[in-house]
């Protein structure tokens, strides 16, 4: 650590190595810590989180019940010991509450002053935050898995659907109805995610077993469609063309945009790349999947070797992206874990679980040992305990 | 969660890490080989050759070469360079997805040359065979051939393929590919999925579903447990069906709560 703030320092190295290795460090130190807390306020599983980008100070959660709540992730208090509040919450008495459970929310990407939420009462409802309104409504037919806003997009504002029929739908806030449909699919789709790099590329997981890469501004059809055996049917034990050999469950982008994860009900995680749609052949191993909807597993960014964060049961999984290797299982939830989110500027996971509960998972690398803090406050020069033979010449009268 | 990652936590850029599961020293199964070639000479010799008189080519699984080396890209790999050399030959055994089998390429060259010839002497599909070990065998080495591949590239009719299908060689995939397939394989397949079965009950039977490893290599096989307690052993870590805990008494086999 000295050797990279002098090599820092003296220009020898990049600034930007000294940072990535204290967030690998951070990150290979998460573990849960008494002193960090976030206050619980469903009443039923927590399906999904999501951090603003700009800051990373707020974090929305949704829950089974149609809550939608609001914390404030930062520590502005002095003491180590720290639980995020809640600032505001869509509660059960809101009018425009969701009816049934909300599976997905996130953040508008440019800005706190409004986020979507969508659920599974066929609704997409487009919330201002500081009024706690709805700004708009997009209904659907059938039931909305996942939605997902592109968060490097300049020239459009258009956001992916994912719903239980087969066709992926794209609303553009701006003029408030669905402009487009992309049809590929044959069943549901249960996760799609925006390219980090691209700002017109959209990835889509679905039941069928399949994920397809597609430009939105292309009007015949996806551009890729993910085939894990990379073309060679001579190695396929069954027919070709499929990503997994189950329900296609979760996409994530690595934060660069030039890979894509996804995980499947096969219990297997693949990389691909994203510009070709080769199947990189890394392997997770066994990695424990029977979530029947959506699960949201994210990335670290920031990291010498990126790591992914996979919800494994009741516990979560830490790989590291390029070489598969598993770190850690971190374990503290009840009940199995549906979604994770890390925050980036300080190295924190936070997950939300079924059991009610959103975890906070702290990089803790150095303990502050009790015994110096007594010893420091001995040496301490208090004005009240001056020593005896001071006391004559500041004339204090015991 | 591991304790023991607070001394794993690096103070560098570069992650040395010590993997957990390497818990090298008290046994003898879970030495980790280099490589994947030495994996599956290992694993080579722990298969029972007495119990099908030599006549099936010593098969390996997957997944005890996962068990041997710990990192499963690395072996993908390596195993996928070996098939690309010819020095080995991965076979799909029919009763799970996953299940890929492993052999030296020489091993099954002689053993099925010498078992089919011995079966088929005078039989129709002696010849069939021979030119199928001699022309296709050298030149392909996946795991499944098409029809056009067969008829057009190598030259076989269809009663030829039929009878290369008879004498074990092939299995029929679906209309029109087949599988390579290992003559007499079906035994070995019962008697290795018996076998796990029989092992994985001798876990979820302990007391709090868990077994140290050197108790259960010490304890008498049962009946149904063909191939050794060590060959089982090492699919069932290599296939994650167990979770391997190193403690200080070793490795403990523990079944996963999922």
């Amino acid at each position: 650590m000295l050797g990279f703030l002098s090599a820092r320092q003296a220009g020898l190295e990049d600034p930007l190595r000294l940072r990535r290795a204290e967030s690998t460090r951070r990150v290979l130190g998460l573990e849960l810590n008494k002193d960090r807390d976030v206050e619980r306020i469903h009443c039923s599983g927590v399906n999904t989180l999501d951090i603003e980008p700009v800051e990373g100070r707020y974090m929305l959660s949704g829950g089974s019940d149609g809550v939608i709540v609001l914390y404030d992730l930062e520590n502005s208090s002095r003491q180590p010991y720290y639980t995020c509040k809640a600032v505001c919450s869509v509660g059960r008495s809101h009018p425009d509450v969701h009816k049934y459970s909300v599976e997905t929310v996130q953040w508008y990407p440019h800005d706190t002053g409004m986020f979507t939420s969508s659920s599974f009462d066929k609704t997409l409802k487009v919330w201002d935050t500081n009024t706690l309104q709805i700004a708009d409504v997009f209904n659907f037919e059938e039931t909305v898995y996942s939605h997902h806003m592109s968060p490097v997009a300049t020239k459009h504002c258009l956001v992916a659907v994912g719903t239980r029929g087969p066709k992926v739908q794209l609303c553009d806030l701006k003029s408030g109805s669905c402009s487009h449909i992309l049809q590929g699919h044959r069943q549901e789709i249960l996760a799609v995610s925006w390219s980090p790099r691209y700002e017109y590329i959209l990835a889509t997981a679905s039941a069928d077993s399949r994920a397809k890469l597609w430009d939105v501004r292309r009007a015949s059809g996806c551009l890729i469609t993910l085939d894990q055996h990379n073309g060679k049917k001579s190695q396929a034990a069954e027919s070709a063309n499929t990503a997994h050999n189950g329900k296609v469950n979760g996409l994530c982008f690595t934060s660069d945009g030039l890979h894509l994860l996804t995980v499947g009900t096969d219990n297997r995680m693949r990389l691909w790349n994203s510009s070709n749609g080769e199947n990189t052949l890394v392997n997770y191993g066994k990695v424990y999947n029977d979530s029947r909807k959506g699960l949201k597993f994210t990335v670290s960014s920031g990291c010498s070797s990126e790591f992914v964060f996979v919800p494994y049961g009741s516990t979560i999984a830490v790989y590291t992206i390029y070489s598969g290797e598993q770190i850690t299982m971190l374990k503290g939830h009840y009940k199995s874990v549906d979604c994770c989110v890390f925050q980036s500027n300080f190295q924190e996971l936070y997950s939300g679980s079924r059991d009610c509960n959103i975890l906070a998972w702290v990089p803790s690398l150095c303990e502050s040992v009790p015994d110096d803090d007594d010893e420091r406050r001995q040496w301490q020069p208090t004005p009240m305990f001056l020593p005896h033979g001071w006391r004559s010449l500041v004339g204090y009268s015991p | 969660m591991s304790r023991k990652r607070h001394r794993l936590v690096p103070e560098t850029f570069g992650l040395k890490r010590r993997r957990e599961l390497g818990d090298v020293e008290a046994d003898p199964l879970r030495g980790e080989s280099g490589s994947a070639r030495e994996a599956v000479a290992e694993i080579v010799r722990l298969f029972p050759r007495v119990l099908f008189e030599d006549a099936l080519p010593p098969i390996a699984l997957r997944s005890q070469v996962y068990s041997l080396v710990p990192d499963r890209t690395v072996a993908d790999r390596q195993l996928k360079a070996l098939q690309e050399q010819g020095e080995i030959r991965i076979v799909q055994l029919g009763f799970d997805l996953d299940a890929q089998g492993i052999m030296f390429t020489e091993d099954y060259r002689t053993r099925v040359c010498d078992c089919v010839l011995k079966a088929c002497d005078g039989r129709p599909y002696a010849a069939a065979v021979q030119k199928f070990l001699a022309s296709v065998l050298p030149a392909c080495g996946d795991l499944s051939f098409q029809q056009d591949q067969m008829t057009q590239t190598f030259g076989f009719r269809d009663p030829e393929i039929t009878q290369l299908v008879k004498a074990g060689v092939l299995t029929v995939r679906d209309a029109g590919s087949w599988w390579l397939a290992v003559p007499g394989a079906g035994r070995f397949i019962k008697y290795f999925v018996k076998g796990r079965q029989a092992v994985l009950s001798m876990v979820r039977k302990a007391k709090y579903r868990e077994l140290l490893l050197s108790e259960l290599l010490g304890r008498r096989a049962p009946a149904s447990v063909r191939l050794g307690l060590a060959y089982h052993v090492h699919d069932l870590i290599g296939a994650q069906l167990v979770d391997c805990v190193s403690t200080t008494s070793g490795t403990l086999l523990r079944l996963p709560e999922t």
